[in-house]
């Protein structure tokens, strides 16, 4: 009985790793990263004046993950463009979302339940982007664990890394924010991600990798859609960080998570030496927490 | 199509860009350079960052195509003669006892050569990117477009890119997306010799090369003795409308605030001084980008 069902999972996997990605998933793909676009401050206004930029924008969110990983590996940047239907098929999305009579188009697919659903599809492009990141990177760089984990991540997390430059496009320059330094859970989820799919490549994960791409898919999936469906910034991942960050990093890590709350108190018990550090310390705290609230308000 | 000019196209299309139609190119940008404040002294203080933004100028549309194929970006280097010919230009222009060099291109019909000269190497290397990305990718149009208008048009880009680095310019909103004229009339070029190297247009491309090239230069000349600046905007005035105007709230306000000159022009006269103003500024932008 144990056998069957295992066989039957595994079967299901395989199943579900073949499944062609083309119109359904990369459609969904393309919608959720154009609304994203769209909820940008200053985006509809960007199409209205600057249709052109507004595209290439479009362009850069659907397939930013692309570019970034040909510029990694030294293959031409503009590969990508050469698939034409891909291409028609993104401008045609970003033309009824932003371009539609009386913004139907955009009503339909913000409404909750379908847009949960295209969520849950653009999860499942996400993961097998990073599975075909690693696969092309190993195949370049057969002992660069390194190479594969960057090459994954930044399929996975496609345009939130060159978002510098994506803000650049549309006039906006702000190199004090960027993603690294505050990194959100879909490019969290995507180095993790990276790090066990390089795992699986490598042989040291022993498991097949449909197997992988399923379950990890499915974790996706349910964070993601948990986490739009109550329209929460937070990450699954905050309550493990928290535990993790002062074992590796020190207490400084783990005080920059709870410094809203008891950040004087903290520095007022210590010793002397530590007690003139500390006032210096907490305004650029501050500053840091309000340079967070600053790219919460942009995303 | 058969035109009685065909020969004389055929010749001119066999014409090599090196000696003099390139000096020219390098002349125009070279002296673009010079334009911006600050740029002499700089030159004084730091010699070898004016010749690198000098040479960013002139090669920068194949910087960005190199880019963009995955090509060493510092390909152009190689090409000595070329190499040797813009640092020399650079070198008289910026160094020249008593700025002889200024002083002859000050003069306008020197300038008109000049610029007119500068626009034949844009349909050549409009022509040589779409030709390139075509031995890489047989059906990709899109990479043919987008190269041809590297190659002729992205120079601007470069630097532009350039500047912001240094940290003397930032992006203030509309500048960087305004797409120049240049820019918008290479589009064009690439679009159609795409067009035409994918058979979908039945012209020789020797023809096509004489006629757009014959444009471009007619226009350039046309804007710099008129001293008006050349746009496209009642064509993509209706673009705009049939493609983009569907929703009423958004199109008129910017009708109103943004595209007043296209509309206003062809009507009254009374707001023509403020028509010319708005083209005399989008014009010192224009070379600015340029």
């Amino acid at each position: 009985m144990e056998l069957l069902s295992a066989l039957s999972l595994g079967e299901l996997a395989l199943s579900f790793s073949r499944v062609p990605l083309f119109p359904v998933f990369d459609l969904s793909y393309f919608i959720v990263s154009i609304l994203y676009l769209k909820y940008e401050p200053g985006a509809v206004e960007l199409s209205r004046r600057h249709p052109m930029a507004s595209w290439l924008c479009a362009m850069l969110h659907c397939f930013g993950s692309y570019i970034l990983a040909d510029l990694l590996l030294g293959e031409p940047l503009i590969d990508y463009f050469s698939n034409n239907s891909s291409i028609l098929l993104a401008s045609a999305v970003w033309y009824l979302i932003f371009f539609c009579p009386l913004d139907l188009f955009y009503k339909c697919v913000c409404f909750l339940p379908v847009k949960l659903i295209f969520v849950a599809m653009k999860e499942v492009v996400r993961v097998r982007k990073i599975a075909v990141g690693i696969h092309h990177a190993h195949h370049h760089y057969h002992h660069g664990w390194f190479v594969m984990i960057a090459t994954g991540w930044v399929k996975g997390s496609g345009v939130a890394l060159m978002s510098n430059f994506e803000q650049l496009l549309r006039g906006v320059w702000k190199p004090e924010t960027n993603e690294i330094l505050h990194m959100s859970f879909p490019t969290k989820a995507s180095l993790y991600g990276a790090i066990l799919f390089t795992l699986q490549q490598t042989r040291w994960l022993p498991v097949s990798k449909a197997t992988l791409i399923f379950i990890f898919t499915m974790f996706m999936v349910s964070c993601k859609v948990f986490l739009t469906a109550t329209h929460s910034h937070s990450s699954p991942f905050d309550a493990l960080e928290g535990y993790i960050c002062p074992v590796l990093f020190g207490a400084a890590c783990g005080a920059d998570h709870h410094q809203d709350n008891h950040g004087g108190s903290h520095g007022s018990g210590g010793p002397g030496p530590q007690h003139s550090a500390m006032p210096a310390k907490s305004k650029e705290e501050l500053s840091e927490g309000s340079r967070k609230k600053k790219t919460k308000k942009a995303d | 199509m058969d035109f009685p000019w065909d020969d004389l196209a055929l010749t001119f299309s066999h014409t090599s860009m090196f000696p003099f139609f390139d000096f020219a190119h390098y002349l125009v940008s070279v002296m673009a350079v010079k334009s911006q404040p600050g740029a002499v002294a700089l030159a004084w203080k730091n010699p070898i960052s004016s010749w690198f933004t000098a040479m960013l100028h002139c090669f920068g549309g194949g910087i960005l195509s190199c880019l963009l194929l995955a090509e060493p970006p510092l390909k152009f280097l190689a090409n000595n003669t070329n190499i040797l010919l813009a640092s020399s230009i650079w070198y008289i222009t910026f160094f020249c006892p008593h700025d002889l060099v200024s002083q002859g291109y000050s003069h306008l019909p020197v300038q008109l050569l000049a610029s007119g000269m500068k626009e034949v190497t844009r349909t050549w290397k409009i022509v040589g990117g779409v030709t390139h990305a075509n031995s890489y990718y047989k059906n990709g149009l899109i990479v043919m477009i987008a190269i041809g208008w590297a190659r002729g048009a992205g120079g601007a880009i470069v630097t532009n890119f350039e500047r912001l680095v240094k940290g003397d310019w930032k992006p203030e909103g509309d500048e960087w997306l305004k797409m120049s004229y240049p820019s918008k009339v290479t589009l064009l070029g690439s679009i159609i010799f795409t067009f035409q190297h994918t058979q979908h247009l039945a012209i020789s491309r020797h023809n096509l090369m004489f006629l757009y090239t014959i444009f471009i230069v007619a226009i350039k000349i046309t804007m710099m003795t008129t001293q008006t600046s050349m746009t496209f905007a009642p064509f993509e005035d209706t673009l705009c409308r049939i493609l983009f105007g569907w929703q009423p709230q958004f199109s008129s306000s910017e009708k109103k605030s943004e595209a007043k000159s296209p509309s206003s022009g062809t009507g009254s006269l009374a707001s023509k001084p403020s028509d010319v103003a708005s083209d005399n500024v989008k014009k010192k932008h224009t070379k600015k980008n340029e």
